[in-house]
């Protein structure tokens, strides 16, 4: 929206509105009374996010509806991660959302780049993979013992699948 | 006491929920809730046909993104909401946080989030339930406050919560006082055992009210009609199986 701040109905004597230094109380300019909840917009340096088909120039077919686009218009760089990458994508082609390329920076080819989590219509989520993540995500010692095995120690994303992405998830996605 | 009831506990409160929609108004719930969609299906088989129903993570899903839900909600359309929280107090303020006394060492955590937070203050009405009526859900002061039962009159605010629905009782949110007095108790439970299970005030005045019992009618809708219905959702199909009566 490019909006500096937005008023928001809601939140008011909330505890969440004490930990948030993004969000503050601030009266109606027009009423000068009526209070409600301003919060700053977000302006991320970068967003990253998978999608299911890109092209060379940066136009993006989501797979899905989600809200890539605000994410997309609100951060200064965006990279976008795909299961494959065509020559040429039209919007009319697009399936859920569609990205335009003048918001996309990168685009990079990474096959199963949601893994451990699934991709609608391709891949469902590695619940194996997800349990043991929720595991080493109770203490410090565990979870750094994960980033090293499954992030630090890693040469690249395709020994990532090769290494790490279940067999039976690499079959093709035969969804109804 | 010992009292034997045709209906399940879940068949009741969804029953007791559909009996606050109304017809042509905007209704919603959000996941993973259950009780709030077998009560908005059976209400529009019963008396709302022309309700409008928003059920997220199913079919009853008219938006494909939540920002065209959260601005539905800020323009004050959404008439009535479902919303539950871990710790519910007398003053209808409601906690799906976290609980402990520290704020910055909670023993347990919860979703939380931004979105009850902010349909609390926009629906017109909230109907708040609990499926577990006990001192540790229904307390003196939230742990967390989530969003607050009712706000000062200069602060831009279109609903309050309406009711708080329970397994053992419902309570009317009194707007004037800002606080939660108790309604009705449903069958084969009494005013003292209401109390005992009760971590606020009940703010009773005078004598309280029976729930009036789900009707043979209700019953059979709920069941041979909503049952399906649910099942068919695909997102509540397992929960629907085991807990509404097939009829």
């Amino acid at each position: 929206m490019g909006v500096p701040y937005i008023p928001v109905i809601g939140l008011v004597g909330t505890d969440l509105l004490k930990r948030r230094d993004d969000m503050l109380l601030a009266p109606d300019p027009f009423d000068g009374k009526t209070i409600s909840v301003v919060a700053r917009a977000m302006r991320p340096d970068v967003a990253v996010f998978h999608v299911d088909r890109a092209d060379r120039q940066g136009n993006v077919s989501c797979g899905y509806p989600v809200e890539a686009v605000i994410l997309a218009e609100a951060s200064r760089h965006v990279i976008v991660t795909a299961e494959e990458v065509v020559d040429r994508l039209e919007e009319k082609h697009a399936a859920g959302t569609f990205v335009p390329s003048i918001l996309v920076d990168t685009v990079v080819h990474a096959p199963f780049g949601s893994h451990p989590a699934g991709m609608t219509g391709r891949y469902g989520p590695d619940k194996v993979h997800m349990r043991e993540y929720v595991a080493a995500s109770r203490d410090d010692a565990a979870f750094a013992e994960y980033l090293r095995t499954y992030v630090f120690e890693v040469d690249s994303h395709a020994d990532y699948v090769a290494r790490f992405v279940p067999r039976e998830l690499q079959q093709p996605a035969r969804v109804a | 006491m010992s009292v034997s009831l045709n209906y399940s506990e879940s068949e009741l409160m969804a029953i007791l929920m559909s009996r606050e929609v109304r017809d042509r108004e905007v209704s919603a719930c959000g996941a993973l809730s259950q009780l709030p969609a077998t009560g908005l299906l059976l209400a529009k088989e019963l008396h709302a046909p022309d309700a409008e129903l928003i059920i997220l993570n199913t079919v009853f899903r008219p938006f494909q993104t939540s920002r065209q839900f959260h601005f539905l909600a800020q323009r004050g359309e959404l008439g009535l909401f479902f919303a539950s929280g871990v710790q519910i107090d007398g003053r209808g303020n409601y906690n799906l946080h976290q609980l402990g006394t520290d704020p910055e060492r909670p023993e347990v955590r919860f979703p939380g989030g931004y979105g009850g937070g902010m349909i609390y203050y926009c629906a017109r009405r909230t109907v708040v339930f609990r499926t577990e009526h006990t001192r540790r859900s229904l307390v003196e002061r939230v742990d967390f406050i989530s969003a607050t039962g009712s706000s000062p009159a200069n602060v831009l605010r279109l609903g309050n919560p309406s009711k708080l629905i329970t397994p053992k009782a419902t309570f009317r949110f009194d707007k004037e006082n800002a606080c939660l007095r108790l309604e009705s108790i449903h069958p084969s439970y009494t005013l003292a055992g209401i109390q005992e299970n009760t971590g606020f005030d009940l703010g009773v005045t005078g004598p309280v009210a029976a729930t009036p019992a789900p009707t043979a009618e209700e019953l059979r809708v709920l069941r041979s009609v909503v049952r399906p219905k649910m099942i068919e959702t695909g997102t509540y199909a397992a929960w629907a199986e085991r807990s509404l009566g097939s009829g």
